[in-house]
């Protein structure tokens, strides 16, 4: 194989670009970058509002720097919302259009039976040191992932059934990745492995220092990237600054190349209100994160702060409460294997649907979001919210405000107030109660509790709100099995597609929160959303995919596997100095488009 | 005196045995590990999460884990690893630590620049306006707690922009000057700096005053004061320098509480020393690194009180360490 170095320097090319630094205008932004390092044949043309300009800097708050910058070891998101603009991935998700994007990958076929994918890549792609990008990076790239020694989730990720994806490159420009089973979400598990630079890290792998390599730690220069962005350097507890990749492949629409910032900061800080603070001063340019109560003084905020609020629309993430359904799977301390982890009296009330869907109707949605979300806030009725582009599906529904219909069900069961309390009590006198834990760094989610306790009360059950450690509780539901209800939920997968969400859907995932990990289905509607969800994701057929994931829907709400609750609606301010800014309700959702990101020209007079 | 120090030196193996120990049971009695926020994720499998616990030690009963420890630390000077960042510990607290220990002697400093000059001021004008004024505004800011201090002067520097909202550096540091850099990092460390240390200064002032009273009693003043001696040369050449000597003592266990003592201010100003990146470790409950961040300070206490003793030996000629 024979490779073209990348980017022969032109010292004439560079001699230029001096000069028109030289003579640049000046202003806000101080240096006029000058690309001299010549596109490759395939650029990859990025669609924006505008034609932006060079220079600038962009800084953005995180609460903690990256842990790492190796994407194959980290995956919490101060170490991924770095690393992904390090490094680029065959096919990626394009968070405002929410559909996937071929990126290194310039176009793909499908085999008839769906099973095998071919990749091309785009030619003339280079990483940050210059050195050709091709598909040896891109094989090694998967193999490092599967390498079982690393414990990587991203194994996981390309585990189709029970086995791995088989990779192949027979050319340089060409991947061909098999499938053992068709899998509709096969294109997310790809475009999830980043590409790393063989030509540095084979040698590492083979010698055993793969996962302490690309620490973060690293020495700027050391880390060569395939993405829009390098290392530019950082303070450990500080700062990390990055810049541009000379060698990118992106391009905006008049063909110049991406990014145009010259530096990107992530700034530490302790928390969101000193992120906020720093924002109100200025050392900031936007916040990734602000909670409804705020979002009024932001909004008056607007034309003396210099900055804007973005109405991002309901947020993907939602929020949900759900009943302890686990049973005990190893005898212990006098547990008998498959009984209720929880008290067997409250097991009866819990496993019963229309207890749950009793739940489900004595709690005002409307009201929680007005006062809980201070009117920003919208009802979801399923893993998909209304922010969801392509699978929000309208005609799923659940047990909405309906206090009547709650108390008619609560009866049936045989659920009265024997001795005027105002708390309903079963057949053996016990009173109708449970305590609900909830995690108690988040806000709206302990006052959500307090809401719900309001509500059931109306309806004569008696809710003990218990906000708990967020580590304490994650132990809680997944471990221990210590609670009787817990309100959490679920964060958006990426890209949101139903597919994505197997371990909450099937009765043996590890986050069918309720009752995880059954061995064999135990009721007979998480047998059907089983078999639904093998048919949803086991076809490409994507109107056959709608169909099985309304049907999902319909049988859970139904059921009331979980209570849901309203999911906020998004808004976020960053200051009116930079164009093309648009934030979305899928993380990173300021930066996944910062490459496009530029600062305006001051107006004139101003 | 060098016995002494020896004799210091081996005490100290032991109570860093026991920090170490209670440090890791504590660490594996609170509910939730390292990979709590894993297992959130429905991507993750459970054979993996299983795969990683193996790989570091979590599915081990702690004492199996401090055994495994220990045997590093004796045996090859290793510290562990910090499973989080995937890097040494010892590297991963080399970063907090000057950091910590510029924070904290500038807080000293203040504590100690103000407490001296205001005891005396005190003392001198015993139960005059200015002793009640000092008095009252050094313990109504001895009763605010450190975090609401701070988060005052927070929010006063993102109203009035004369100091910046946290963090050590800004942004431009590596484009100013040297004369630039120090005025930017002296912005920087003022408020911390002041949050900490007039948190003690109440005390220290007190104790300033009372040990100057006491000597201003003594019989040797007043003999100064009967030659005629000028007031300035009686309270600051002959009473303040024997007045000064509990001070040092104190002086030496303020050292040693310089680490642990700016804790609050590093996390409520971003300052990016130890007193963060321990609390992120017990965050993520990282436990090599919280070990490894509590032994630490515990050293520097160690350290502390020694220098305590051998200033007050040096202060003192009546008292000698043998």
């Amino acid at each position: 194989m024979s490779h073209t170095k990348c980017g022969a320097v032109g010292v004439a090319a560079v001699l230029l670009g001096v000069a028109l630094a030289g003579c640049g205008g000046g202003g806000a932004v101080r240096s006029a970058y000058v690309d001299h390092i010549p596109l490759p044949a395939d650029t990859m043309t990025f669609v924006a509002d505008e034609i932006g300009r060079y220079g600038g800097r962009f800084v953005i708050g995180a609460t903690s720097g990256p842990k790492t910058l190796n994407p194959v070891m980290g995956n919490e998101s101060s170490s991924t919302d770095v690393m992904n603009l390090l490094f680029t991935s065959l096919a990626d998700y394009d968070n405002g259009r929410q559909v996937d994007l071929p990126v290194f990958a310039k176009r793909w076929d499908v085999s008839a039976d769906g099973l095998t994918w071919t990749f091309h890549l785009r030619h003339g792609a280079c990483f940050s040191d210059g050195h050709p990008m091709t598909s040896e990076d891109v094989t090694f790239s998967f193999a490092v992932a599967a390498d079982s020694s690393l414990h990587s989730p991203l194994r996981d990720v390309l585990t189709v059934g029970e086995r791995m994806l088989e990779i192949s490159a027979p050319d340089p420009y060409t991947v061909v990745v098999k499938s053992p089973e068709v899998s509709a979400v096969l294109l997310a598990a790809i475009g999830s492995i980043r590409i790393l630079p063989r030509h540095v890290l084979e040698p590492r792998w083979k010698a055993g220092e793969f996962a302490s390599s690309y620490s973060a730690a690293i020495a700027p220069e050391s880390l060569v990237t395939s993405g829009p962005w390098r290392l530019k350097s950082q303070t450990p507890g500080e700062k990390v600054v990055l810049e541009r990749n000379p060698y990118w492949f992106g391009v905006d629409a008049a063909g110049h190349r991406l990014p145009y910032l010259d530096e990107l900061v992530f700034l530490i800080v302790p928390d969101q209100n000193t992120a906020s603070l720093k924002f109100q001063a200025g050392e900031i340019d936007g916040l990734d994160n602000v909670k409804p109560e705020d979002y009024t003084s932001y909004e008056k905020g607007q034309q003396a702060g210099h900055y804007k609020l973005y109405d991002l629309g309901p947020s993907l993430n939602t929020n949900c409460l759900w009943f302890n359904l686990a049973r005990v799977r190893v005898a212990a301390r006098g547990r008998k294997v498959g009984a209720p982890v929880v008290d067997p009296v409250r097991y009866a009330w819990f496993s019963d649907a229309r207890f749950r869907r009793a739940v489900s109707c004595a709690i005002d949605r409307d009201g929680m979001i007005r006062s809980v979300l201070f009117g920003f806030g919208v009802k979801n009725w399923s893993l998909q919210t209304p922010g969801n582009k392509q699978w929000y599906d309208p005609s799923v529904v659940g047990p909405d405000h309906d206090p009547d219909t709650s108390r008619r069900l609560l009866a049936e069961m045989g659920l009265k107030d024997r001795n005027g309390d105002g708390v309903l009590e079963d057949s053996g006198g016990h009173p109708v109660s449970f305590t609900l834990k909830t995690n108690a760094d988040n806000n709206v989610r302990v006052q959500m509790t307090n809401f719900i306790k309001d509500d059931l009360a109306k309806v004569g059950v008696r809710v003990v709100p218990a906000p708990v450690e967020f580590r304490a509780l994650v132990n809680n539901v997944r471990e221990d099995h210590q609670y009787e209800a817990a309100l959490l939920g679920f964060s958006t997968a990426i890209p949101p597609d139903p597919g994505m969400s197997g371990n909450v859907y099937r009765s043996a995932g590890a986050t069918h929160w309720w009752n995880s990990m059954q061995p064999r289905p135990e009721t007979e509607a998480e047998a059907r959303i089983d078999e639904l969800f093998a048919r949803n994701v086991g076809t490409l057929d994507v109107a056959e995919r709608h169909r099985t994931a309304a049907e999902i829907g319909r049988i859970w709400n139904e059921q009331a596997l979980t209570v849901w609750l309203p999911s906020v609606v998004m808004k976020l301010p960053v200051s009116d100095r930079f164009g093309n800014v648009h934030p979305t309700p899928i993380p990173h959702r300021l930066l996944w488009n910062i490459d496009r990101v530029y600062v305006k020209p001051p107006a004139r007079g101003a | 005196m060098r016995t002494f120090i020896l004799r210091r030196v081996l005490q100290t193996i032991p109570l860093l045995l026991g920090i170490s120990a209670l440090t890791f049971l504590l660490i594996r009695l609170a509910p939730g590990d390292l990979l709590s926020d894993l297992s959130l994720n429905p991507s993750v499998s459970p054979a993996t999460l299983a795969g990683l616990r193996h790989r570091f030690g979590l599915d081990q009963p702690w004492y199996v884990q401090y055994g495994l420890y220990l045997k590093n630390v004796f045996l090859r000077l290793d510290f562990g690893e910090s499973f989080s960042r995937h890097q040494p510990v010892f590297a991963v607290l080399r970063e907090g630590l000057f950091n910590t220990l510029l924070l904290a002697s500038s807080a000293a400093a203040v504590t100690w620049g103000l407490a001296i000059p205001l005891g005396v001021i005190a003392a001198v004008r015993q139960h005059g306006a200015a002793d009640r004024i000092l008095s009252v505004l050094a313990f109504a800011w001895l009763s605010v707690p450190e975090v609401l201090s701070g988060l005052l002067l927070l929010f006063l520097a993102a109203r009035t922009g004369w100091f910046p909202v946290g963090g050590m550096h800004s942004i431009d540091w590596d484009e100013l000057s040297v004369g630039g850099r120090a005025i930017d990092l002296v912005r920087h460390l003022a408020l911390p700096a002041l949050v900490t240390g007039l948190v003690p200064l109440a005390s220290r002032m007190r104790q300033m005053r009372g040990a100057l009273l006491d000597v201003l009693r003594l019989e040797y003043v007043t003999t100064a004061r009967a030659k005629g001696l000028p007031e300035w040369s009686v309270v600051m050449k002959h009473a303040l320098r024997n007045a000064l000597n509990p001070l040092i003592t104190l002086f030496g266990y303020t050292l040693g509480a310089l680490v642990s003592g700016s804790f609050v201010a590093e996390i409520v100003f971003g300052w990016p020393g130890l007193g963060r990146i321990t609390y992120e470790a017990l965050t993520s409950r990282d436990p090599y690194l919280v070990v490894g961040a509590v032994m630490m300070a515990a050293v520097v206490l160690v350290i502390g009180n020694l220098i305590a003793d051998l200033l007050l030996a040096a202060a003192d000629p009546r008292i000698a360490h043998e």
